[in-house]
């Protein structure tokens, strides 16, 4: 039996609570950047109603993130509203706002990792990449995270602007005190689907960065763990063909993707209740049209690049659910 | 969504009762989602891993 029909509630929500970013990556996969609200996002009350439903279901684990969840105001409502519910959780950000105050306030909170983006290791390259930053922001916040006491994950998304600043990156995560080091194949959704040509390494490139990367793991040992497979995201997508993961993909909006990979959304939680979003999202994974798509990007990763053009949830979901047998 | 239970019909050759009210059908014997089960899901992702 699959996983996700075994459980009563998802085992992890990922919660994009805003598109807005105070920075401009070119590698963006939510297409986030300085005035990218969706005009449709949900306002604090029904956010706030989201994580009640979240708490009432029982999910575990639950990450926030954007956009960039810092530029939130009510971002410490939400949090502090799952946290004080006893939900562990996982705070993404690129480090811009992520000052030692937001870092003991966090500290106060159920939180299970801190991940901060690290898209190189000089500041000239690291804002080629994330437009607007400044690296010395984002290692002040990786230094306010360990000093109080929070467990810290850096993530590093390759690109031809970073890639020769790697194994550099990967030093500077462990010196920072980081427990994990993420990274894999740069995915082609959002702003990266857009600037493709100028952001795509070539295939020896690659090769040549998964040696790096089984090189630094071994060195590391336990010093740091360092994530990189499954390497590509079509790789995590046919995994889920086999069984589909027990985890929901929130939107700013409140709707549901049943993938991240793929354009269908599943429920609308300003209409619907969690269980019955995870309801949705069991069905839909039945269903021929998801399970095609699904097979389709894993044959033609160019099709990720539609996964940001979303299906509205009203007459899809109806859809989905006519052709489950 | 009420759209799910709509969709929900008996078994072809399951016998039907007449002027009586349906049994409630079975409920799952859902499983609680334990936060030690949660790693391998997340990592398993690349697009939740390291966006």
């Amino acid at each position: 039996m699959r996983t996700i029909d075994r459980l009563g509630a998802p085992l992890f929500v990922s919660w994009q609570i805003t598109r807005d970013c105070d920075l401009c990556c070119l590698h963006c996969c939510t297409e986030s950047a300085p005035g990218k609200r969706l005009p449709d996002e949900l306002d604090a009350a029904e956010a706030m109603r989201v994580a009640d439903e979240i708490v009432r279901v029982g999910v575990p684990y639950v990450m926030l993130c954007g956009g960039e969840p810092l530029v939130v105001p009510h971002f410490f409502e939400i949090a502090e509203r799952l946290g004080g519910a006893g939900i562990d959780l996982k705070i993404e950000s690129n480090g811009q706002r992520l000052d030692a105050a937001v870092a003991r306030r966090l500290a106060r909170l159920p939180i299970r990792s801190v991940q901060i983006s690290l898209d190189g290791d000089t500041e000239e390259t690291y804002a080629r990449q994330r437009v607007g930053g400044s690296l010395a922001a984002a290692h002040d916040a990786c230094r306010a995270v360990r000093a109080a006491g929070l467990p810290l994950e850096i993530t590093f998304a390759p690109t031809l602007v970073n890639l020769h600043e790697a194994e550099q990156v990967i030093e500077r995560a462990r010196a920072l005190g980081a427990f994990r080091f993420n990274t894999g194949r740069l995915m082609r959704v959002g702003t990266a689907a857009r600037l493709w040509s100028r952001l795509e390494p070539s295939e020896a490139q690659w090769a040549e960065f998964r040696d790096l990367l089984d090189r630094a793991s071994r060195r590391l040992g336990e010093a740091m763990e360092l994530c990189h497979e499954p390497f590509e995201m079509r790789d995590g997508l046919r995994a889920s063909l086999e069984s589909p993961p027990a985890t929901l993909l929130v939107l700013p909006n409140g709707w549901v993707k049943v993938a991240a990979a793929l354009p269908d959304i599943c429920a609308d939680l300003r209409r619907d209740r969690l269980d019955e979003a995870w309801d949705a999202y069991r069905v839909a994974w039945r269903s021929d049209r998801v399970r095609s798509a699904a097979r389709n990007v894993v044959d033609d990763a160019a099709l990720l690049a539609q996964a940001n053009v979303w299906l509205a949830p009203a007459t899809r979901r109806i859809d989905i659910i006519a052709e489950t047998p | 969504m009420s759209e799910v239970k709509q969709t929900i019909a008996p078994a072809q050759g399951m016998p039907q009762a007449k002027n009586v009210a349906p049994a409630p059908l079975d409920k799952p014997q859902w499983e609680t989602p334990r936060l030690e089960d949660v790693s391998e899901q997340v990592m398993a992702q690349p697009y939740i891993r390291f966006t």
